[in-house]
C-alpha cells in the first residue's frame, strides 16, 4: 500500500511515522510545501496522512476526499481547529467555556476595549505563531484598518492536553508557550477527562488524537479551552510508549475500518 | 416592516449600493454594518433582522456571518459556506469540478512548477480584496501565458501560504458569458473576452437564455451555497467552461439589478 504524508517537515513526528508504518511494508512519500503539486499526480497513494494545516495542505486533503482517497484527520475535522473562528463557535455549541472574542479594525479596537488584557491571535492558526498578549492600546500595532481577532485572557493554570485513543496524557505549562517547552505532567483530573469526552464525541469517531490547551481560571476554577490543535507533534508526551507508534496503529486501523478495499497486507 | 442587515465593507457601500440603498430604504428597515468600523464582540451578538445581505469578503465581514448563521435562524445573503468557498478558488474548483460542470483543466503548483498545459492563465488563489483583473500578457513561441497582476504580488510574500499559483488552461472564446443568478432567476449576457477590450461594457449585450448555461449555473449555486452570483463562462469547440465565480457581483451592470435584488432580499426574509 502507498501511504502520502502532507507535512510542513519530513523530521519529528513525520520522520517517525514514516519509518513506522515503512516497518510494517508499506511505502511512504512525504510531501512538503517544496514538492506538493496539487493535481491527479497525488492520486497514486492509497490514503493520506495530513500532518499539517497550512492551508495548501488543507486545499490538498480537500482535493483527495473529492477524488475519494481517504485523509487522516480528515480535512475538515483539521480545518474546524485551524479557523480560529469555527472552532469559538464549535466549543461554545458543546457547552464547553472558551474565552470571549473581539474583531475589529484596528482604530475600533483602540476605541472600544477597555478590559485588557487580551490576546492575539491569527484566524487562521495553530499553536503559538503569532500569538501575543496586549496589555493596552499601545501594543495593538499595524495598519488602522487592517482587522485583528482578540481573545479575552483567561487568567489560572494554563494546561497542555494530549489525548491518543484513549489514554489522555495532562501537562502544565507556562502561558502562550508552545509545546516544545518543558512542561510538568500531572495526573489529569476528572473535569479535565470529562470535557476531552465530550470534545472527542462530537467528531464522533474521527479524532484519534490531537490535543486541546486549557486554562483553569484562578477566580471560578472553570476550564477555558483556548486552543484545539489537531495534529501536534506530542513533543511532551511524557505518558507510556511512543507516540508515533500508537498514532500510527490507530491510523491504520481507522484506514482498514473506513475502507476494506484497501488491502493492508 | 421588514428589517434587512446589509453587511459590506466601505469600498463596496462607497462605490456599489447607492442605487441599492435608496431602494431599499423604501421598502424595509435597514441597519448597516461596516467592516471597518463595526466591534465584533462574542458576548454581546444580538441580531433582531429578518434577511442579511452581504456586500463584502473580508475576515470580519466572514466572522458575522458566521455568527449570525450559529446564532439566528435569520436568512444570510450569501452564507458563510458560499462565501468561503467563493474566496478560495482552488477549493471551488474541486467542489464544482466534482458536480460535473466543466471547468477548464487547473492546477496549483508550488514556485518554479509549471502546470502540464501549454497555455494558461495565473489567476489569484485567495479572491478576497477589492481590486480588478489586471492581465499580464506573454506570447513566446507559440505559447500563450497571461498573469494577474495580483496573483504575482501574492506569490512574492514572504508567508508560505503565498509560495503557489493557480493555473487554468487558457481557453480561446469569441466571447465571454457573463451570467448573474438572482434566486431562480438567470440573467444572460456576453461580452468580448477581456484580454481582447479590458473595457466590457463596451461590448455586452444582453442575451437569450441557453439552457446549457441555465443548468451549470443552478448547478454551480447549489453546490456552493450561493443564493446571488455571478458566473462567467468561455466557449470553445462548442463546449462551455465555468472560469470564474463571483460571490459578490456587481449588479449595478443589470437592468434594474439593483431593484431586482432587493426584491429578492425581502421575499427572503423569514418574517
Amino acid at each position: 500500500m502507498n501511504i502520502g504524508i502532507l507535512s510542513k517537515r519530513k523530521t519529528m513526528m513525520t520522520g517517525k511515522l514514516k519509518k513506522c508504518l515503512e516497518n510494517k511494508g508499506f511505502t511512504v512519500s512525504i510531501y512538503t510545501l517544496d514538492n506538493l503539486v496539487l493535481d491527479d499526480s497525488l492520486l497514486i497513494h492509497d490514503f493520506y496522512i495530513l500532518k499539517s494545516k497550512n492551508l495548501f495542505f488543507l486545499y490538498a486533503g480537500y482535493f483527495l476526499e473529492a477524488n475519494n482517497i481517504p485523509v487522516i484527520p480528515r480535512p475538515d475535522v483539521s480545518f474546524i481547529q485551524k479557523n480560529r473562528i469555527q472552532s469559538h463557535f464549535l466549543i461554545k455549541s458543546l457547552d464547553i467555556l472558551c474565552p470571549e472574542i473581539y474583531m475589529g479594525a484596528v482604530d475600533t479596537l483602540k476605541r472600544s476595549l477597555n478590559e485588557y488584557p487580551y490576546i492575539l491571535k491569527p484566524i487562521m492558526g495553530s499553536g503559538s505563531k503569532g500569538v501575543r498578549i496586549i496589555r493596552s492600546n499601545e501594543d495593538l500595532d499595524g495598519d488602522d484598518k487592517s482587522i485583528k481577532y482578540l481573545e479575552k485572557f483567561i487568567k489560572g493554570i494554563h494546561y497542555n492536553i494530549y489525548f491518543i485513543g484513549n489514554e489522555i496524557c495532562t501537562l502544565i505549562k507556562p502561558p502562550l508557550s508552545d509545546e516544545h517547552v518543558d512542561m510538568k505532567k500531572i495526573n489529569t483530573p476528572d473535569d479535565i477527562k470529562d470535557l476531552i469526552e465530550r470534545w472527542k464525541e462530537y467528531f464522533k469517531g474521527e479524532l484519534l488524537f490531537g490535543h486541546l490547551d486549557i486554562v483553569r481560571e484562578d477566580f471560578s476554577d472553570k476550564l477555558y479551552v483556548v486552543d484545539p490543535g489537531s495534529f501536534p507533534e506530542f513533543t511532551n508526551w511524557k505518558c507510556e510508549g511512543s507516540p508515533s507508534e500508537k498514532i500510527c496503529n490507530l491510523i491504520l486501523q481507522q484506514i482498514k475500518k473506513s475502507n476494506s478495499k484497501i488491502n493492508l497486507n | 416592516m421588514k428589517k434587512i442587515g446589509i453587511i459590506i465593507d466601505k469600498y463596496h457601500l462607497e462605490h456599489k449600493v447607492s442605487e441599492f440603498l435608496k431602494y431599499i430604504n423604501s421598502k424595509a428597515e435597514v441597519k448597516i454594518y461596516i467592516e471597518e468600523t463595526f466591534l465584533l464582540n462574542s458576548s454581546k451578538l444580538e441580531f433582531d433582522e429578518d434577511v442579511f445581505f452581504v456586500k463584502g469578503k473580508g475576515d470580519l465581514i466572514l466572522t458575522i456571518i458566521k455568527s449570525i448563521n450559529e446564532t439566528t435562524d435569520t436568512p444570510v445573503i450569501n452564507s458563510y459556506k458560499g462565501n468561503w468557498l467563493a474566496i478560495n478558488r482552488f477549493l471551488n474548483s474541486v467542489v464544482l469540478k466534482k458536480t460535473g460542470i466543466p471547468l477548464p483543466d487547473f492546477a496549483l503548483n508550488p514556485k518554479g512548477i509549471i502546470p502540464p498545459f501549454k497555455n494558461y492563465i495565473i489567476k489569484n488563489i485567495i479572491d478576497q480584496k477589492n481590486y480588478k483583473f489586471k492581465p499580464i500578457v506573454h506570447k513566446e513561441k507559440g505559447q500563450l501565458r497571461v498573469a494577474d497582476e495580483r496573483a504575482l504580488n501574492e506569490y512574492d510574500k514572504e508567508d508560505p501560504k503565498y509560495n503557489y499559483l493557480y493555473y487554468q488552461k487558457f481557453i480561446k472564446s469569441k466571447w465571454e458569458y457573463k451570467i448573474y443568478g438572482i434566486g431562480e432567476q438567470i440573467f444572460y449576457n456576453k461580452q468580448l473576452p477581456i484580454l481582447v477590450n479590458p473595457n466590457k461594457l463596451d461590448s455586452r449585450v444582453q442575451i437569450d437564455k441557453i439552457p446549457e448555461l441555465e443548468e451549470y449555473c443552478f448547478k454551480a449555486m447549489e453546490a456552493m451555497d450561493l443564493k446571488i452570483a455571478s458566473l462567467d463562462f468561455l466557449k470553445s469547440k462548442g463546449q462551455f467552461y465555468l472560469t470564474d465565480i463571483n460571490c459578490t457581483p456587481n449588479f449595478n451592470y443589470l437592468k434594474d439589478g439593483p431593484q431586482i435584488v432587493a426584491n429578492y432580499l425581502l421575499e427572503q426574509a423569514k418574517k
